[in-house]
């Protein structure tokens, strides 16, 4: 319960960061990395290489928006999916209620991490971005790569000062020419609902939905018969 | 089918090396994906600002971790069953599938300021503040009002202010960003129901503590910033 009058010049000294992309000085209190291991045939590794993964996309900051937000200003947030579709997201614990589907005993439509999802072309504007700008399909046919199953954790690991999870997923070219991966982002298959949702034809199922994306800074060339794996890594440090 | 696998220990052992300088030879690889800080603005009871503060917040903890995996990984384990993420059941102790009473469930989650008057070490797996500063005019309190949240282009903005009619300084020694998550679903016919799970989501001292005399007031703001 709030007590006293309420004081609401300080509002006014509210500060706004003017550029803080610029100050890389920062601790580093959450890092994502993106390494991949390139194998020839064999199995024997033949290229490794890491960077850091620099890209919440708009629709990863949406669903990271706390409800205060969304009741103080009253906005929704557009989420926009792989096919260039918009769907509108509005959590509330009012009403009808309204958030990411949970899993529970009544209705059931499915949000769950797709893929890493790896291209070879790139953008800009990864903050907009709704896709790759030239996804690499899944097949053995010219300018494809064999997708393996993706692997999630189940847990947070903790090691030291550093808490962690990593996703990881395994393609191998059997296109019979070289292709070259210059950028990777990670998709999930979103359904966002109000909990009186009865069917599925009462929730909104946004489908696949790009939530994080990454140039390479060095694209990686794989030859015909290599394969490579792609681990993105998501940790906070104490 | 999503499935986990072992990750190789050749592999990890690179995964976890520490970025050495050739790794990211640009500027942009240095960039912060999500930096912080904190900001506290005191004044006294005439309105005069006798502090400002500013400093990085180094602290998010393995919750927050746990939060961020729900726009990654989603919230099903995988496609074909209907059970959560081994992340939300563990680390966030949520239930593997909401018992509801018909229709269907979701989850969305708030964040507040707490303030507090101890310290304590950081650990990953922190849950509370040492000695955290109700609210109320009492002895020891300070006066929360609503909290604000900002959020543009690239910063989310949690914003808090505090008066001090205790009638003695208080002082803030600790602060603390914590998150609540709701399961969403109807419990009965005309009941829905939001089952909050609380968190810590984050928490920092301040370098020396900050003092807000009676009568005075104070804004503090955690602000969380994207790089995109």
């Amino acid at each position: 319960m709030m007590v006293g009058s309420k004081v609401d010049y300080d509002i006014n000294d509210l500060y706004i960061p003017k550029d803080n992309k610029g100050d890389i000085n920062y601790q580093k209190s959450f890092i994502a990395s993106l390494t991949i291991i390139v194998k020839d045939k064999d199995g024997k590794v033949i290229k490794k290489y890491k960077q850091k993964s620099h890209s919440p996309t708009s629709n990863f900051i949406g669903l990271m928006l706390p409800l205060t937000w969304y009741h103080e200003t009253g906005n929704s947030w557009t989420i926009t999916n792989t096919s260039n579709s918009t769907s509108s997201y509005t959590p509330t614990i009012t009403g009808n209620g309204g958030g990411v589907i949970y899993p529970n005993s009544g209705y059931n439509n499915n949000d769950y991490i797709v893929n890493i999802l790896v291209g070879s072309g790139s953008q800009s504007n990864s903050y907009n971005a709704h896709n790759l700008n030239a996804p690499i399909s899944n097949g053995s046919g010219t300018g494809q790569l064999l997708y393996s199953t993706l692997s999630t954790p189940t847990n947070i690991t903790i090691n030291g000062n550093q808490a962690y999870f990593i996703i990881s997923q395994t393609y191998t070219n059997q296109s019979g020419s070289t292709i070259t991966i210059s950028e990777v982002g990670i998709i999930l298959n979103l359904i966002t609902e109000a909990a009186s949702s009865y069917s599925p034809s009462t929730s909104t199922v946004v489908g696949n939905t790009l939530v994080w994306y990454d140039v390479l800074s060095s694209p990686i060339s794989v030859a015909n018969g290599q394969s490579i794996t792609i681990y993105y890594t998501f940790s906070v440090n104490a | 089918m999503l499935v986990s696998e072992k990750i190789p220990k050749e592999d990890l052992d690179y995964i976890l090396e520490p970025f050495k300088e050739e790794d990211n030879k640009k500027e942009e690889d240095n960039k912060q994906i999500i930096s912080e800080k904190i900001i506290a603005i005191v004044r006294d009871a005439k309105g005069k600002i006798i502090d400002k503060r500013e400093q990085k917040m180094k602290s998010l903890t393995q919750y927050y971790l746990a939060l961020m995996s729900i726009p990654i990984l989603g919230t099903y384990s995988y496609g074909s069953t209907n059970t959560a993420t081994g992340i939300l059941t563990n680390v966030l102790g949520l239930p593997s599938n909401q018992s509801i009473y018909n229709d269907s469930a979701v989850i969305n989650f708030d964040t507040s300021i707490q303030l507090g008057s101890g310290t304590q070490s950081f650990s990953l797996t922190l849950k509370n503040l040492n000695a955290p500063i109700s609210n109320g005019s009492g002895t020891g309190q300070l006066v929360y009002y609503s909290q604000g949240i900002q959020y543009s282009g690239n910063f989310i903005s949690q914003l808090l202010t505090v008066s001090n009619i205790s009638g003695n300084t208080i002082t803030v020694s600790e602060i603390g960003l914590l998150g609540t998550i709701y399961i969403v679903y109807w419990s009965s016919s005309s009941t829905l129901t939001a089952t909050p799970y609380n968190y810590l989501f984050s928490y920092d001292t301040f370098s020396s503590p900050i003092s807000i005399p009676n009568g005075g007031s104070a804004t503090f703001q955690i602000i969380i910033t994207f790089s995109g």
